[in-house]
């Protein structure tokens, strides 16, 4: 695994795991104990006002969407904290600040004692709601898909004549960042482009924007998608680029830190891992209130994986059930196969390897030793 | 079916007593024998096993479609709530593994995206 970053406000890990800040949860797990999620990973809603062309919300349509009222949202955090979920980041299927329990969800999770992040395109989020929130935050992620307006007008909205849209974002970016310093914030604040090969003319303005910005930090990611390749990602294109990454990663500067997720990128849709073990410690919940063990397994496809919706129940209840244990022992077992029967680089893609490398004796997870990294509760 | 393999899958969904006992495990392919049936035949099949069981909601769900990699499509006469279709179907799964081929799976087709927006990209969801 790649090593942490290190930032102004301590070591940034994006592009590895944080289980070894868990292994009280990894040794429940190996003893064969039913274990919560170390991490939630959910959406308050399906919705979202964007149309990125690298959206893997676009595989994510399960049965149907119901919607998620405030005290649906408020109820599924204490029943985290009852269980012992540490952290929760609102990013999955759906832009969450357009849902009205996306205020009081965070400040309610603060009171509990949950870390929470979010990752947004940022269009809805204005001052107001910026100063009700980013106190509480642990990080925002910034989806910023290109770093010339009129590219990002053309992956993320209808064309490059609607700039009005990146013109919005970065007003909205750059009252955080002013915020953050006036407070004197604890919250990382991040841009993240999802790098499809063709866009490789956009990797370094990206890199660009973000030092001019002046957020904690930029990274570029590979793009998710699903086992039928609906979205066409070509993944032998990335090696080529990986000249422009490192000159990207180069222009770091001291309030800047530019992160590629190499391992990521190098992993491709070759996953190491035949068994998906991830989802036990990193749960994905869809903003439709469908709970399945991952973002992966939401779509109608999938509906073997499909456990329950905590709009209609508590999400308590469906975690003791026998049917959540049922789906995840599933995964773990030979009838499942990460390599063919799920879309590429899930979000527990660099949990999975490790506890898949540690299921197999080749690398054990052992406690972390220093001082912890930024954000430890999110895997 | 090899009496190894029905040994072998009648513990995948039984409580697991050693969180890493499938690490290694392959997971099962299907035989030549089915690979070389009729897709018309394999549905036969199929639809016969499921309706021989009626606990497996035979008249609740339809098998539309098997595929030469093990795959079978089915979906639901009418909509099921999430709490419940995902035991019904890994049940029925179970049972085809066990009853006719290892390397059976069940799948749904997919449903495309929702959001009027991003449809507007023209992308549709592969199966």
């Amino acid at each position: 695994m790649s090593d942490a970053v290190q930032t102004q406000e301590g070591l940034l890990i994006l592009d590895s795991h944080k289980l070894s800040y868990h292994t009280d949860r990894v040794d429940a797990w190996e003893a064969g104990e039913r274990i919560a999620p170390v991490s939630v990973d959910m959406s308050l809603t399906r919705a979202c006002s964007a149309m990125c062309s690298f959206c893997y919300a676009m595989m994510q349509e399960s049965q149907a969407r119901s919607s998620i009222k405030v005290s649906d949202a408020l109820n599924l955090l204490d029943d985290f904290a009852k269980m012992g979920v540490r952290s929760v980041s609102l990013v999955s299927d759906g832009e969450s600040t357009l849902a009205k329990a996306y205020v009081p969800f965070i400040q309610h999770a603060h009171k509990l004692g949950i870390d929470v992040g979010n990752a947004t395109n940022a269009w809805e989020w204005e001052p107001e709601k910026i100063e009700q929130v980013l106190p509480y935050l642990t990080w925002i992620r910034f989806t910023v898909a290109a770093g010339r307006p009129e590219s990002y007008a053309s992956i993320m909205y209808k064309g490059p004549e609607h700039t009005h849209v990146f013109d919005r974002a970065m007003t909205h970016i750059k009252y955080a960042v002013e915020l953050k310093r006036r407070k004197k914030l604890s919250v990382t604040l991040g841009i993240q482009m999802v790098l499809m090969p063709h866009l490789k003319d956009e990797i370094l303005p990206f890199a660009q924007l973000a030092l001019d910005l002046g957020v904690d930090y930029a990274v570029i990611k590979h793009c998710s998608d699903d086992e039928q390749h609906t979205l066409g990602i070509d993944y032998s294109q990335y090696e080529p680029l990986h000249d422009l990454l490192s000159k990207a990663e180069s222009m770091s500067s001291q309030t800047t830190k530019i992160i590629v997720k190499w391992d990521k990128i190098k992993d491709g849709d070759k996953p190491s891992y035949r068994r998906f073990y991830g989802p036990q410690f990193l749960l994905q919940i869809s903003g439709s209130g469908l709970v399945a063990p991952s973002g992966m397994f939401f779509n109608a496809r999938y509906s073997k994986l499909h456990i329950g919706n905590f709009t209609e129940e508590r999400f308590y209840d469906i975690w003791k059930s026998d049917r959540y244990w049922r789906a995840m022992n599933y995964l773990a077992s030979p009838s499942f196969d990460s390599q063919t029967m799920m879309g590429t680089l899930p979000i527990q893609h660099y949990v999975s390897v490790a506890l898949d490398n540690h299921a197999k004796g080749i690398r054990k997870i052992t406690p972390g030793t220093g001082p912890k990294p930024l954000h430890s509760n999110f895997l | 079916m090899p009496v190894n393999f029905r040994n072998f899958f009648g513990k995948v969904n039984a409580e697991m007593t050693d969180a890493f006992m499938y690490a290694n495990e392959p997971s099962p392919t299907i035989s030549a024998q089915w690979a070389g049936l009729t897709r018309a035949a394999q549905l036969e099949i199929v639809r016969n096993s499921i309706r021989s069981d009626t606990t497996l909601g035979s008249d609740i769900v339809e098998v539309v479609d098997t595929k030469a990699n093990g795959e079978v499509i089915v979906r639901f006469i009418e909509p099921l709530g999430a709490s419940v279709r995902g035991a019904l179907l890994l049940d029925m799964e179970q049972y085809l593994k066990d009853s006719i081929e290892p390397g059976l799976t069940v799948w749904l087709s997919p449903l495309g995206d929702k959001n009027s927006l991003r449809n507007l990209r023209g992308i549709e969801v592969k199966s």
